[in-house]
């Protein structure tokens, strides 16, 4: 074994690092038509009449299109609940009314100014909480409802658990939108090669974006290609199709090459976002700090349209009470669409959520108890062996007890004793830890799958090998892991191994880029594949051999009592940070972090470390910086300006991503998915942290100078009422 | 996005840049450090017609001292002013400002004299200016005028500079050995626009008391501001916290911010109040003043 474990050199990091790499927007080609979306900008409303007379009059306008020409006008992930182009009404402001196609950018920029668009407002519901109202006004009138999915989870007796309890406390929590914020924005080219239609651009899952392409076209799957280019960061956002559906519809109706390239704006109105979540939770413990019972009820808002968003409800309602055996469990969870954004999937897909309230709320318990933060998780966590609350036993391999071992033991090295508070300073240092569990994997009951083909080269001996597997690099750097991967099997040195993996014509499908899953699945579905490929090498006519990886089966969740087996596999991190609060002004700097991760093993050690980094940043963002406003269905940060994302200055210096190598039972040689976890535990680690310095707690994401503001006087006012309380 | 389509006229001497600034009047604008014009340019919050680059003009990135005072040349970066020895050492409230100005990159091409002629109202240096009491050289056709600070702040993008003039130098009064001074300012991250803002520069004289005192705020109205109120009750005081106090309420009092994702107006004057505060204390400590009561 030498290549696995090793810190490889990215292979595309030169290109990227001098703009040679070509992202989807560097494709556009002399000679291409350019699209340009008329987003509705209203909130609700029915649209009454499209007059494009004088668009189409303007010299260099091709075409305006509408939901007329769109062949089959229904797509989406799980639900096909979405219009390519609305045709009677719009559901939120980013929804896409017609299509402007002109031979350069500035014309159709000037075509889409002229397209007249009469709209009759509708009564618009943006409160998740309020749509679940009689009377609300409905979002899709055909469904009659605008509950997407009411998930009930229930195990124990909750009333008997409270009952035992010496403790009880209740919380209110809520987060909001947050934006992905990659790097390229959506762009996408579409033509023609022969009689097959191209579309190049970047996602997160080839042969699924292909399937609705198609569809929507209306041609067979095998006369659509999509393509990736180079992949700016996706984090979940490039799962929904947006302005790939638009370049592939305008190729499609007008025969001739067109690119289709969102700006910044466009792009944050466009495409989905984060849950924001409202949950109110009990947690009731005996005076040991055991956790006998909680009860939640949690209310996403989904948006506009269906997305990911049952999914995401069914993670953040298993993991209501983290990572924690807890006998007595009532959970109910319910997302809603709304005349908002879409809510859809992004890097911890509702867990994130979940975890900000019981992370929270565990914490709170130990300070109840006074127990120590450690010691009530070490009580707590998940063994091997446990059962969930949907009553089925973990996948082995449960490691969240040593990840908070090594994670208090980083801390205990690496954080000094708090100095002694400087009275005359207004800076507050804090100490927070959080543990944190998510699936890798596609869950309840999905046949999840990776399918790759190696084929060999030699002559007398195996000399190099072609691994064809269709799946994104999204940035995370699977095609090089999966390379190390067979590279190590057939005993190659890694340059003898190519791949093929951007192309749905030229590669098997290898399952999204998503829920942390390609490592884990495609690096079995290759391993096989090398494999099966080595076992009947032949020289003389070569050799390729194909196989599907499926991994343990998982089972649906009753739509009742929540129960069934819904993962095959766990990632578990845990967290320690040291933040710096300033009372007066609540600013607040993370100072250090340490994030424990079992990874299972580490095939390319920099590359996880590099993800544990960058998921960091991302979830320092979500925790203090990232206020994605939106009111009345209006989206007031459309710009970099307005949202602000952590830049490396931001950053604390010290961060130290510590990886631990627990072998995974499945994984390829152990390995366990991770490109998530670091944001699972995050913000509740800094709000336990910020209350370590101030004694307040913050309810509310992002974490925002004025919030922890409030909190610390609301903290204060807390003491003084008590303080009075006592005087006889 | 892009630009609005525009000409650039490289200036190699400063007649030449007036006489493209003349010819071309109101459609042009001066390009210097452009890390304000390109933005606000690629937003087409700006849409000049003809850019004037007076970085190719020789001698005007100059920092030094002359009859007591220091001067900042048109081509003065921040970068120059952060690392210059003897600006940390004697200007505490000009060096703190240069220290803090957007971020790293921001600072390697921004300069102090493009900063006030843009005159935004989060910006550092229309409060340093202030507070230090500084003035500007402007040079037109009608020839060459020195506009103190408050006549040269008009309005939020506004400043004194007319059309075919251009602002030629910053001119800040060198600190005596009882002066001293500190800028204040919250962001939300590093490089985003202030939150708030406050410079602070105080002058003691022999018997302890305060002799001259420079107080504004910055995101806090149009344009940065000096607060006159404060300075009233600072001059000839003896420092204590009572008379720190109330000059900070002044800021508070004065600070007429808007409501952004930043913060809302309460939390904003409040924060002028504190930076304020905060601004007098530090300086007060810089002169060594003992513990104030």
């Amino acid at each position: 074994m030498t290549l696995i474990g090793t810190s490889v050199a990215r292979p595309d990091a030169r290109d990227k690092v001098t703009g040679a790499a070509r992202y989807p927007a560097d494709l556009v080609r002399p000679g291409m038509a350019h699209a340009k979306a008329i987003f509705a900008h209203r909130t609700h409303a029915r649209i009454v009449r499209i007059d494009s007379t004088r668009a189409r009059a303007l010299p260099g306008v091709l075409a305006v299109l509408t939901a007329a020409d769109v062949p089959y006008n229904r797509y989406g992930l799980i639900s096909s609940d979405q219009e390519v182009l609305c045709s009677e009404r719009v559901r939120y402001v980013g929804d896409r009314v017609a299509l402007v196609v002109a031979t350069n950018a500035d014309v159709a920029a000037a075509g889409a100014a002229l397209v007249e668009i009469e709209y009759e407002d509708l009564p618009a519901v943006t409160d998740p909480l309020a749509a679940l109202l009689p009377g609300a006004p409905l979002v899709h009138p055909d469904l009659a409802t605008n509950l997407l999915l009411h998930q009930p989870i229930r195990k124990g007796d909750v009333e008997r658990g409270f009952a035992e309890a010496d403790v009880i406390l209740e919380g209110t929590f809520t987060t909001s939108w947050q934006e992905h914020a990659y790097l390229q924005p959506d762009a996408a080219v579409a033509y023609y090669e022969g009689d097959t239609l191209v579309v190049e651009t970047a996602g997160q899952w080839l042969h699924e974006d292909r399937r609705q392409l198609a569809a929507i076209v209306g041609v067979s799957e095998d006369a659509l290609i999509v393509r990736y280019a180079k992949i700016g960061g996706a984090f979940g956002g490039r799962e929904d199709l947006s302005v790939q559906t638009l370049a592939a519809l305008a190729t499609w109706k007008l025969k001739r090459p067109t690119v289709l390239v969102w700006n910044r704006e466009e792009a944050i109105v466009g495409h989905h976002k984060r849950h924001p979540f409202h949950i109110t939770t009990r947690w009731g413990a005996k005076r040991d700090g055991t956790i006998i019972a909680v009860e939640t009820r949690s209310v996403a808002d989904g948006g506009a349209y269906a997305s990911t968003s049952i999914e995401v409800l069914k993670c953040a309602a298993i993991f209501a009470h983290g990572p924690y055996r807890v006998p007595n469990v009532a959970t109910d969870a319910y997302v809603t669409y709304t005349n908002n954004v879409p809510s859809g999937a992004f890097r911890g897909f509702g867990t994130p959520q979940a975890h900000w309230a019981a992370e929270s709320m565990i914490t709170r318990i130990a300070n109840a108890l006074e127990i120590d933060p450690i010691d009530i998780r070490r009580k707590n966590l998940y063994r091997e062996g446990d059962t969930e609350a949907t009553r089925s036993v973990l996948p082995p391999g449960v490691s969240a007890l040593p990840v908070l071992e090594r994670c208090a033991a980083e801390a205990r090295a690496r954080f000094e004793p708090r100095p002694p508070a400087d009275s005359s300073s207004t800076k507050r240092r804090g100490l927070g830890i959080a543990s944190g569990i998510k699936n890798v994997g596609y869950s309840f009951g999905y046949p999840d799958q990776s399918t790759a083909t190696v084929e060999l080269i030699g002559s007398a001996r195996i000399e190099r090998a072609v691994v064809r597997i269709g799946v994104a690099d999204v940035g995370q750097g699977v095609s090089l892991i999966l390379r190390q991967i067979v590279a190590e099997k057939l005993e190659l040195p890694l340059r003898s191994v190519a791949i093929v993996h951007e192309d749905s014509a030229q590669a098997p499908n290898g399952g999204s880029a998503s829920a942390s899953r390609l490592t884990f699945m495609a690096g079995r579905a290759v391993h096989a594949a090398a494999a099966a490929a080595q076992a009947n090498f032949n020289a003389r006519t070569g050799t390729s051999a194909t196989v599907q990886f499926r991994p343990k089966p998982t089972t649906a969740i009753d739509r009742i009592t929540g129960e069934g087996d819904p993962n095959y596999c766990y990632g578990y991190v845990a967290q320690a940070v040291e933040v710096e609060v300033d009372i007066t002004t609540g600013l607040t700097q993370v100072l250090r972090i340490i994030s424990v991760h079992d990874v299972g093993r580490a095939i390319n050690r920099q590359q996880v470390e590099g993800q544990i980094e960058g998921c960091l940043a991302q979830a320092v963002g979500y925790a203090l910086t990232e206020n994605f406003v939106s009111r009345e269905g209006a989206i007031l940060t459309p710009h970099f300006s307005t949202y602000l994302l952590p830049t490396t200055l931001d950053m604390p210096t010290e961060i130290y991503p510590i990886i631990m190598e627990l072998a995974d039972p499945q994984g390829p040689y152990g390995a366990r998915g991770m490109s998530e976890m670091p944001l699972v535990p995050f913000a509740p680690a800094v709000a336990a942290a910020i209350y370590d310095a101030t004694g307040a707690w913050v309810n509310d994401l992002p974490m925002t100078p004025e919030r922890i503001l409030d909190a610390i006087d609301a903290a204060r006012e807390r003491l003084t009422t008590a303080a009075a309380a006592a005087v006889p | 996005m892009f630009p609005a389509a525009f000409d650039y006229l490289p200036a190699h001497s400063v007649d030449e840049a007036l006489a493209a600034l003349l010819k071309h009047g109101a459609d042009a604008r001066i390009l210097a450090g452009g890390q304000s014009l390109i933005p606000a340019m690629r937003f087409r919050l700006a849409r000049p017609t003809v850019l004037v680059d007076i970085n190719p003009i020789a001698g005007l990135a100059y920092l030094r001292e002359e009859n007591g005072a220091l001067l900042m040349g048109a081509g003065a970066r921040d970068f120059a002013v952060e690392v210059a020895p003897f600006i940390k050492e004697r200007y505490h409230l000009i060096f703190d400002a240069a220290a803090v100005v957007a971020d790293p990159i921001v600072r390697q091409s921004g300069t102090i004299v493009g900063s006030l002629c843009h005159n935004d109202p989060a910006g550092d240096w229309g409060v340093v200016a202030l507070a230090a009491r500084a003035e500007v050289v402007v040079r037109g056709n009608a020839g060459t005028r020195v506009v103190p600070i408050d006549d040269f702040l008009i309005d939020s993008f506004t400043t004194a500079v007319g059309e075919g003039e251009m602002a030629l130098e910053a001119r800040f009064p060198t600190p005596n050995e009882r002066t001293s001074g500190s800028y204040q300012k919250i962001e939300r991250k590093v490089g985003d626009f202030a939150t708030a803002a406050a410079g602070v520069q105080l002058t003691l004289s022999a018997d302890g008391t305060i002799a001259a005192a420079g107080v504004a705020i910055g995101a806090a109205g149009p344009t940065a501001k000096r607060v006159v109120e404060a300075e009233k009750i600072l001059l000839g005081a003896r420092p204590s916290i009572a008379v720190l106090r109330a000059a900070a309420a002044e800021a508070k009092e004065i600070s007429d911010p808007i409501a952004d994702t930043r913060g809302d107006i309460e939390f904003k004057r409040e924060m002028a109040g504190v930076l304020v505060y905060r601004g007098l204390l530090a300086t007060l400590k810089r002169l060594q003043q003992g513990e104030l009561h």
